[in-house]
């Protein structure tokens, strides 16, 4: 056996272990696309295209995927806002602290995603601290309602992809070299011109496999949109959810799975190209 | 005053004086070589100049203005770093144009001096290239190209011909000193590598733990050393354990020669290996001349020199002969002379 072929192996493990939780499942889930729900809710084995159909004619498939790529989109786009400047202290820090500091700021990948949603509701409820602090200092005479709604959510799925997101950051800033910022004060940029001149564009790639990261959480995320939306926020998780547990209508679950899958996977293609192009 | 002043510079790190008390004064037009060790202070003492490390004490004076707390993008230094720095988004005519952008200056007039920047260090033509694409020796070129295009008030480098090869480093130092020399450009050049310091500059500023040990010419380092660090740093240098007699004259290996002891504590004689001859035992000493006598090692060739280990009554030394002369067989008696005034005295070091 060559030395290649050997060190193949070291995948087998892992294949073999996808192969049994993730390839064998979405066989199914493939499988059962293609199946049809009888009159009385029970599954009908089948070979057609019917509960495709009947869920692409829906309009609130439509709207489901709107809301599923409007509120990733805004989700993303404030994690990436709020993580970038974070990740960037961390990469350049040479306090000793900064194991810590990172370790504080991956933290909430430790607690469940349900504990920190309560810890949201805490904060944004209607006698949340938010609430409690704005009316007390007479900025609000009502509560203004932060939560159950895609405020609440928004915020939520921010939070929760935040520690992802710095960890892809810190990741791929690997051109990001302190001594390009300092031959760009030599030759004259101002702080502000080097970031705009040499940090940000060589932060691009980081921000772009970031942004791929956050976007594919935001759009699989379940627990945040379920309980931050409060049973008013429509989601394609929520309604996967919704299908295959309270109506267990396993197709139209099934079909709606495989439509978020390949989106994602379009996405994900689509975010790659990008950071190479920006790598170059 | 001279154009640029350095005086009484202090910078101290957590537990750790990194330059303590450099003052140097260079003319305009001049190159002057910091040359030590690392952790020698000479780079932390560059990036003072050019305001990327802020000076615990002392101050920088240019052109009888003071910039010590001037920030780095006001300062106009042009600055070749160790790893050239170049932008690696940036095209080789960007990065060259790119000090020249920050001052606002019109396209063409930018794209013209790029063009006669890159003519200047022979890269004409490679404009759109990305700086991966170059050779080491052509991204410091470009690295040095983008420095001068600003007309900086001083062209600091440092260590900037470290990462080239050995031919290449030749081939560089002669251009950069020709190119800084036509340009009449102030110049501070960091380095380790003596031969870098000898060739390229008018004067050496030698650092030591953070201070100033000698400055002088190239000849003043290497012929009248000022202290023992410069003369082990600088140069190859026989250091001779020796002792001294009633008269005050140095005593090495028991034999008593023309140089005169320092007046107290221990110390060694320094010669340099070039200086030393082999002669045949049997030939008289001439004045002024210290001689020591013993047996050839071993005669290593070096290509264009030839390098003899001599080991006398006291100990060893090395001794450096042209080569092309017949080589000494191994255990041959000789006799080793030198000029007395070529004998260094300095104190021992105590640990």
């Amino acid at each position: 056996m060559t030395g290649t072929a050997r060190l193949k192996l070291l995948v087998l493990p892992a294949a073999l272990f996808v192969l049994a939780v993730y390839a064998w499942p979405t066989l199914g889930l493939f499988r059962n696309a293609f199946n049809e729900t009888g009159p009385t809710g029970a599954m009908i084995e089948a070979w057609s295209l019917k509960t495709s159909q009947e869920v692409f004619s829906d309009g609130f498939t439509f709207e489901l995927t709107l809301n599923s790529l409007w509120l990733s989109l805004s989700a993303t786009l404030i994690a990436l806002m709020l993580s970038y400047p974070v990740a960037l202290f961390l990469f350049r820090t040479t306090s000793r602290f900064r194991g810590l500091l990172a370790v504080i700021a991956i933290m909430p990948m430790l607690i469940s995603g349900v504990v920190r949603v309560f810890g949201w509701l805490a904060i944004l409820g209607d006698r949340g601290l938010v609430n409690t602090l704005a009316q007390s200092l007479g900025l609000i005479s009502t509560p203004i309602k932060l939560v159950f709604n895609w405020t609440g959510v928004t915020i939520g799925l921010a939070e929760s992809i935040m520690p992802y997101m710095i960890l892809a950051l810190l990741a791929g800033f690997g051109q990001l070299d302190r001594t390009l910022e300092e031959a760009s004060r030599s030759l004259g940029a101002s702080p502000a011109r080097t970031f705009w001149r040499v940090t940000l564009p060589l932060s691009l790639p980081a921000l772009a496999l970031a942004a791929g990261l956050g976007f594919v959480l935001s759009m699989s995320a379940y627990i945040t949109p379920k309980l931050l939306g409060g049973g008013r926020v429509f989601v394609l998780a929520t309604e996967i959810f919704e299908q295959a547990t309270t109506n267990t209508n396993w197709p139209v679950a099934s079909v709606l799975a495989i439509y978020t899958l390949l989106l994602l996977l379009l996405l994900l293609v689509a975010s790659n190209i990008a950071a190479k192009g920006l790598q170059r | 005053m001279s154009y640029l002043e350095l005086s009484g510079l202090q910078k101290r790190y957590r537990d750790s004086v990194a330059v303590d008390d450099v003052s140097l004064s260079v003319e305009q037009g001049e190159a002057v070589a910091l040359l030590g060790p690392s952790g020698c202070g000479k780079t932390t003492t560059l990036r003072m100049l050019a305001g990327l490390v802020d000076p615990d004490r002392g101050a920088i004076l240019l052109d009888d203005t003071e910039i010590t707390r001037l920030p780095a993008h006001r300062r106009n230094m042009g600055y070749v770093f160790q790893s050239y720095a170049l932008f690696p988004h940036l095209t080789v005519a960007r990065n060259v144009g790119f000090g020249l952008e920050e001052r606002g200056i019109a396209k063409a007039e930018i794209a013209r001096q790029v063009t006669e920047a890159l003519a200047l260090v022979r890269l004409a033509g490679l404009d759109g290239r990305r700086p991966r694409e170059l050779s080491g020796g052509q991204q410091q070129r470009v690295a040095l190209a983008r420095a001068l295009v600003i007309r900086p008030a001083v062209l600091l480098l440092d260590e900037s011909l470290s990462n080239l090869d050995a031919k290449l480093r030749d081939t560089m130092r002669h251009e950069i000193r020709s190119i800084q020399r036509s340009l009449g450009i102030t110049t501070l050049f960091v380095t380790h590598d003596q031969v870098e310091a000898l060739t390229m500059c008018d004067r050496i500023a030698v650092m030591d733990r953070g201070r100033i040990a000698q400055i002088g010419s190239p000849e003043d380092i290497y012929e009248r050393p000022a202290t023992r660090f410069v003369a082990e740093f600088v140069g190859r240098a026989n250091a001779l354990p020796a002792t001294r007699d009633a008269e005050g004259r140095a005593v090495l290996w028991g034999q008593a020669l023309p140089v005169k002891a320092p007046a107290r504590g221990a110390f060694d004689l320094f010669v340099r290996p070039q200086r030393m001859r082999i002669v045949p035992v049997s030939e008289p000493v001439a004045d002024g001349m210290a001689r020591v006598t013993g047996r050839v090692l071993r005669s290593v060739f070096v290509g264009d020199h030839v390098e003899v280990l001599f080991e006398g009554a006291g100990g060893q030394l090395t001794i450096e002969t042209q080569s092309g002369t017949a080589a000494l067989p191994e255990g041959t008696e000789v006799a080793v002379i030198w000029q007395a005034r070529d004998t260094l005295p300095f104190a021992r070091e105590t640990p």
